[in-house]
């Protein structure tokens, strides 16, 4: 097929080169090696390889698959020595291809998408996110429609389990992987939910606006088209224990049990009716449970979650959402794009805040005692940490609290050999993923603490790999 | 050399004269050329009044150009000339000397900036360049009509040196001074000299023991009978100028009298145990100690914080009772010495870059990934593990070792600039490591290899030849083992494509270096400027390099910039020399631009008595009239502008001649320009940085140079508004970084002033800006001019008619 020679102004460069620093990159590889997509599919995208292209022939990149396949963790951008953002760069490409209507690079990553990666429908709303480009819905949902069913003629017949037993706990972005390679790889996996529905945050937390159902659903068949197993409403350390896996024959046991547990921000009125934990909030409207929305509405917290909580709690008909954050912009970790969109929806961000109290009148919420921080010297993190402002304490009304200070990972039901991490999550080896208990594998946010989808993939990947050479080892 | 009678003579016959004009447009090869018609320049200067001759020609500054001019002066009785080529800041001595070498007064000249402030800036609009050219050209021509003859008064200097700082920069640039008959007062912030390089090991290139090499250096800086030594001793204040600086410096006690004998009984009584600074903390030390065996003064030492209780009572006197020689003094106090001093050499180094908020890396969480410093001690066998690299974690030498490049430079993180040693410091450490245990697997991990300078080259290749790796692409992250302590290094090999896992024992960040976190306090009492980076700013970056903008104080070793050993006792030297040559002249020569007083028109209010920053204008109540003490003026000029009655005649700046630059620039299509009044100091010279950098902005700003923001009355911005342009940019030094101590706060009240004025004449109070920018700040000037176009556009003809008003109403 003939196409057009598609063009970049001279401004688009320019924009590209300066405003994001492009040209200060000295190829230090240090994205790549940090890229989670980068692990999935090595032979199809580097992020070095990829700024350099862009660099040296825009004209090229614009029609390469490459661009269409960063998953937006910014993972790169938090270690980059010249603080680059890729994902936002291969925005401004990926949008001028749009525009040129260049689209043949994109269909060829739908298809590398469903290659690599077993949660592609999910992935393609929550990593992938081409409709950032402005592209036309038909385009997007095109595009999608044959990433699905690409996607289904590589799949197998329904295969019965065989082979060695494997153990997944949790059925999120980690544990659903893991369970995917290693049925392909031939063993008999089953996966251990403890909620009634499969997928983890992906089903529980996600906004729906974000990240339709049916996306979730068809992903989860897919993978149990490989012959993988469920046991739903089945908790380990409720239902099942240790014990018991190892008695029923497991051979390896891997952990995907997410970071869960709502932090407190422990201040008086916390149990005041009105006053939410994220979490709990979005699957609650997930689960289309009927859930009764304020109208001034507060989110503490400064992540993706907070930001998540708030567009929820404003689509769900909150008249004004603000969130509240104690340190600055620049310190904020919500991804730097999902904080553009929420504000462009009308979203509210307040700095150098924290609540020191929730008020109430008759058991419920009427506002919050506000105080102001100040940033003061850098903790061991390098970020400065807030603290109060002497006498600065001020009251404002809400009827709502969310909050959204982060969330821990549960580790109550572990045995005590598998060891904690310094930040109390599960500790598992970063190459095997291997606990401090031979043969029981951890991975994802429940390892990392709170991260992305495709974090959650890879770990499930590595743990694959590794329980693989582990069982065939010994 | 001139005869200073007959110049005199000369003088008073020539205030009478008709002012004779010669200009010259240089092209500085294409340099000015290439952007402005100089041809058409030159021809334009000839129409001016009083020009008697004008010529264009390849490089003004040469010495045919110096000749024709000299010729000129001679021939066509020039009487006044007028040079249009690059910063007065850089070659204006060098023509006053030509003008002096053929007879004419060297204040009887005047330059025109058409390149820093023109062509460099303007590059690719030469008409427009052109035009502005013949701007600037032209008010030169007005001003140097008005320039008179001076005479420059002389002070005596005082033969004595301050170097602060006591590092191998410190100690060479003291011994220099000694040796050549100066008194020196070394002052030094810890309680040893020595500096980074009595804690590391060997040293690149040549691998020499640095402790070895520097310890005779040492003891030579104590002994010396013309160097006074003052450890634990911080400059508090320092008062003067050129010349005759008079510095303050606090000694913190030792507690320990010279009486010590450096036995170290008291040490073994002590029961305080504590983090040796010296060994970053990898050993420990008494609260009574001495630094390190070779520390000079040997004295020893009391940390006094630790030998009280909580209610600041002596808690323990064991090392008293334990000292035969009765040298411990519980009382000794705090004392401040007060020195005079004729220079001031700053030796104040660097630090090194703290890698704990890289937190992929894990310093600090990892016990085996350590900073280069923290190997330097390891591995030298005066150091805490005597000399053998054990890890941390088990005491074990490891068998695979890990260097990281650029840990907190070149980056965004950390500091933008290359650190410049530590590539060469790594290659090492790494033959260090090779020369002990020859069977280490050695990576190095890097983006760059800079191994620039003399044997460096050699180095790298050998310790290629002896096998270790240098894999480039940096590590994403840093993996701790956990049962084994070991780490695992995860990154992309850059030549290969290709993602490497490595797993090694121990990992060395090689960290970069930075500006002193105090750095400010030495900034302030020294009036310096700083770059970007941070390190302290030389005077000129090629023809000064040891000199700071403040007359009489040099720069030496690192706290101008990152550099080895070799450079800094290098820039030492030259620093000493630098303060040496204004020594052995014993005298200065002050500028004659500081203010004549007309007692005719003092009506004794004292208002200019009240901004001098030096006090040096005095109320003498029987003459009737103020008084400037000479010595003490440094000629910033703010007297000049506070006084209503223009009792305070600025020579050199003088009203009439900065009245006639702004009336030539606004001579025509002033709605359409800028007129900006810069600080010789900081905003001329960040002009000049933005030239040199070439940094494009629009070519209607027309800069006039006066030394110190706080000479620009308000009569002088009303007077650009009322000849009707568009714009008035004042620009000086920081707050706080005033060459004239506080001038630049009477800078910010009278643009204050001329706003509210402005507001309630119901004129645009945009059109006049205020602008802090140091020399370092190109940008920042630049941008500024940009900035101010949408304020040039807008302005109407309706309200220009009205500013020029402005000084009638009042
Ligand atoms: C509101 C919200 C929005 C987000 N938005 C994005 C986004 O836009 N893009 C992105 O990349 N990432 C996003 N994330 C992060 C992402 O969802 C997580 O990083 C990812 O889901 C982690 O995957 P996981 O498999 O480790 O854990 P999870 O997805 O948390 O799954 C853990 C599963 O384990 C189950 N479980 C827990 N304990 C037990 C037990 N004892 N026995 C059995 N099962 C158990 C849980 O029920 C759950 O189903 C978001 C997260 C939230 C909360
Ligand atoms: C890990 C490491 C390894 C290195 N290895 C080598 C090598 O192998 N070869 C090589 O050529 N170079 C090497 N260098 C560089 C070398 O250390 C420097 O070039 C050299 O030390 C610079 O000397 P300096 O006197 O300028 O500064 P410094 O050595 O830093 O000395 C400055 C002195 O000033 C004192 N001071 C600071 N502020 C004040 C104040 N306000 N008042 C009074 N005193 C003050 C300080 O206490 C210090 O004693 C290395 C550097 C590092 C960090
Ligand atoms: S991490 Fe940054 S500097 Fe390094 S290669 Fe990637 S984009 Fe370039
Ligand atoms: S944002 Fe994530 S997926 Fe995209 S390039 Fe960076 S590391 Fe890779
Ligand atoms: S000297 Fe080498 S390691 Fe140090 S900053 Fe420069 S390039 Fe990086
Ligand atoms: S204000 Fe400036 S010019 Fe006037 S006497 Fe003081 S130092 Fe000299």
């Amino acid at each position: 097929m003939q196409t057009r020679k598609p063009k970049i102004s001279k401004e688009l460069k320019e924009k590209l080169l300066d405003l994001e620093k492009l040209k200060y990159c000295f190829e230090c590889g240090i994205c790549t090696a940090s890229c989670p997509m980068m692990e999935l599919a090595p032979s199809h995208y580097n992020p070095r390889i990829l700024l350099e292209t862009i660099v040296l022939d825009p004209e090229k990149a614009l029609t390469k698959p490459d661009i269409w396949l960063c998953g937006w963790c910014y993972r790169c951008y938090e270690r980059c020595p010249q603080k680059l953002k890729p994902p936002e760069i291969l925005l401004l490409v990926k949008t001028h291809a749009v525009e040129e209507g260049i689209l043949e690079g994109f269909n060829e990553a739908a298809k590398i998408m469903g290659e690599t990666v077993a949660l592609a429908e999910s992935c393609y709303y929550v990593c992938f996110h081409p409709e950032r480009t402005k592209m036309r819905q038909e385009d997007f949902e095109n595009v999608l429609k044959k990433l699905i069913k690409n996607r289904n003629k590589t799949k197998r017949q329904k295969i019965k389990p065989q082979g060695e037993k494997i153990a997944i706990i949790g059925s999120g972005p980690a544990g659903l992987t893991a369970a995917y390679e290693l049925a392909k790889k031939g063993y008999h996996v089953t996966v251990f939910e403890a909620y009634p529905e499969i997928g983890g945050m992906l089903r529980y937390g996600i906004p729906e606006k974000r990240l339709p159902r049916k996306a979730v659903d068809d992903d989860v068949e897919y993978i149990k088209g490989f012959g993988v197993e469920f046991k739903t409403n089945t908790a380990l350390g409720k239902d099942i224990t240790f014990d018991q896996l190892k008695d029923e024959g497991y051979k390896a046991i891997f952990i995907a049990v997410g970071a869960l547990k709502s932090r407190k921000i422990g201040c008086e009125g916390e149990e005041l009716e009105g006053a939410v934990c994220a979490l709990d909030f979005l699957r609650d409207v997930k689960s289309k449970k009927t859930v009764t929305i304020g109208e001034k509405v507060a989110v503490i917290g400064g992540g993706n979650v907070a930001v998540d909580a708030a567009r929820t709690a404003l689509h769900g008909g909150a008249k004004e959402v603000t969130i509240l954050y104690r340190r600055t912009r620049e310190e904020m970790p919500a991804n730097p794009w999902e904080v553009k969109e929420a504000e462009e929806e009308g979203i509210k961000l307040e700095f150098l805040v924290a609540p020191s109290r929730i008020l109430g009148k008759d058991g419920k919420v009427a506002g919050l005692e506000l105080v102001r921080m100040e940033l003061g010297e850098p903790d061991e993190t390098g970020r400065r940490t807030p603290k109060p402002v002497k006498d600065s304490n001020f009251t404002r009304e809400f009827d709502m609290i969310i909050l959204a200070v982060g969330e821990a990972v549960d580790t109550s039901f572990l045995p005590k050999e598998i060891e904690l991490s310094d930040i109390n999550t599960i500790w598992a080896d970063p190459i095997t993923m291997e606990t401090t208990k031979e043969g029981v594998f951890a991975g994802g946010d429940a390892v990392t603490g709170p991260a992305s989808v495709m974090e959650g993939i890879v770990a499930g990947k590595r743990a694959a790999d590794s329980i693989d050479r582990y069982v065939k080892g010994g | 050399m001139s005869n200073p009678q007959v110049v005199e003579v000369k003088q008073s016959s020539l205030q009478k004269e008709e002012p004779r004009i010669g200009v010259y447009v240089c092209h500085c090869g294409l340099n000015i050329a290439g952007s402005v018609d100089c041809e058409n320049v030159a021809k334009f200067a000839a129409t001016l009044p009083n020009v008697v001759i004008s010529r264009d020609n390849r490089y003004t500054c040469s010495d045919q150009g110096q000749d024709l001019i000299k010729k000129d002066i001679k021939e066509h009785k020039l009487n006044r000339v007028v040079v249009a080529s690059c910063s007065p800041r850089l070659h204006e001595p060098t023509f006053r000397r030509a003008c002096e070498e053929a007879g004419l007064n060297k204040y009887l000249f005047e330059m025109a900036n058409i390149r820093e402030q023109c062509s460099w800036v303007h590059l690719y609009d030469k008409q427009d360049a052109t035009e502005k050219a013949k701007d600037l050209v032209k008010a030169a021509v007005a001003k140097v009509a008005l320039l008179e003859p001076a005479t420059e008064s002389e002070v005596p200097i005082i033969p004595k040196a301050l170097v602060i700082g006591g590092g191998v920069a410190g100690i060479q640039a003291a011994l220099d001074l000694a040796d050549t008959g100066y008194q020196v007062y070394l002052v030094e912030k810890e309680p040893s000299i020595g500096g980074k390089m009595a804690q590391i090991d060997k040293t690149f290139p040549t691998m020499d023991c640095s402790i070895c090499i520097l310890a005779p250096k040492m003891s030579d800086a104590g002994r010396h009978p013309n160097i006074t030594l003052l450890t634990n001793s911080e400059v508090q204040d320092v008062k003067g100028y050129i010349g005759n600086f008079k510095v303050k410096v606090l000694k913190k006690p030792r507690y320990v009298t010279k009486d010590c004998s450096a036995c170290g009984d008291c040490s073994k009584v002590c029961p305080v145990i504590m983090p040796n600074e010296f060994d970053v903390g990898l050993a420990v030390r008494h609260g009574i100690y001495t630094p390190f065996a070779q520390a000079v003064p040997s004295t020893y030492v009391i940390g006094m914080e630790h030998c009280l209780n909580k209610d600041g009572v002596l808690k323990c006197d064991k090392c008293i009772k334990a000292c035969e020689r009765k040298a411990i003094d519980f009382d000794m106090k705090p004392e401040t010495v007060e020195l005079e001093v004729g220079t001031i050499i700053v030796a104040t180094g660097a630090d090194v870059y703290d890698p704990t908020s890289l937190r992929n890396y894990g310093y600090t969480k990892f016990p085996n990934v350590i900073t280069s410093l923290e190997f330097e001690r390891l591995i030298n066998a005066g150091g805490p593990s005597g000399g053998k690299l054990l890890r941390p974690s088990d005491m074990k030498i490891p068998e695979t070792v890990a260097f990281v490049q650029c840990v907190g430079s070149r980056s965004d993180r950390g500091h933008l600039y290359c650190s410049n040693i530590c590539c060469m410091n790594t290659i090492k450490d790494a033959l260090l490591i090779k020369e002990h245990w020859p069977d280490t697997k050695i990576y190095v991990f890097y983006v760059d290899i800079r191994a620039f300078g003399k044997g460096f080259e050699d180095l790298y290749k050998r310790a290629r030849k002896e096998g270790v790796i240098f894999i480039r692409g940096l590590p994403s992250d840093i993996y701790e083992e956990r049962k084994t302590h070991n780490l695992w290094l995860v990154g992309e090999n850059t030549l290969q494509n290709d993602v490497y896992k490595v797993n090694v024992g121990m990992v060395i960040l090689s960290v970069g270096i930075e500006p002193r976190r105090d750095s400010d306090v030495i900034q302030k009492l020294l009036v310096l400027s700083r770059t970007n980076d941070g390190f302290f700013m030389e005077a000129h970056p090629k023809l000064r390099p040891v000199d700071t903008p403040t007359g009489g104080v040099f720069l030496a070793g690192c706290a101008e910039g990152p550099k080895d050993i070799k450079d800094s006792v290098t820039q030492a030297s030259a620093a000493a020399a630098r303060a040496g040559i204004l020594m052995a002249k014993g005298k200065v020569t002050v500028e004659a631009i500081t203010p004549k007083v007309l007692p005719e028109n003092c009506k004794v209010c004292g208002l200019c008595t009240k901004v001098c920053p030096y006090n040096a204008v005095v109320l003498n109540k029987d003459l009737k009239h103020v008084e400037v003490i000479e010595a003490a003026c440094a000629g910033c000029g703010t007297c000049g502008a506070e006084c209503p009655f223009g009792a305070l005649y600025m020579r050199h700046f003088t009203d009439d001649q900065i009245i006639a630059q702004i009336d030539a620039l606004t001579e025509h299509d002033a709605d359409k320009k800028i007129i900006a009044f810069c600080c010789n100091w900081c905003a001329y010279a960040g002009a000049d940085f933005a030239g040199v950098s070439r940094m494009q902005y629009p070519t209607n700003v027309r800069i006039i140079r006066t030394m110190c923001s706080g000479r620009v009355a308000p009569k002088f911005v009303e007077r650009a508004f009322v000849r009707g342009a568009a714009a008035v940019l004042v620009a000086g030094c920081h707050i706080g970084d005033c060459h004239y101590i506080n001038a630049n706060v009477q800078t910010q009240k009278r643009v204050e002033r001329l706003w509210k004025k402005m507001e309630r004449l119901g004129l645009n109070k945009e059109r006049l800006q205020l602008l802090w920018a140091s020399a370092a700040e190109g940008e920042r000037v630049a941008s500024k001019v940009r900035e101010m176009q949408s304020i040039v556009q807008s302005v109407t003809k309706e309200e220009i008619e009205k500013s020029k008003k402005m000084t009638e109403k009042v």
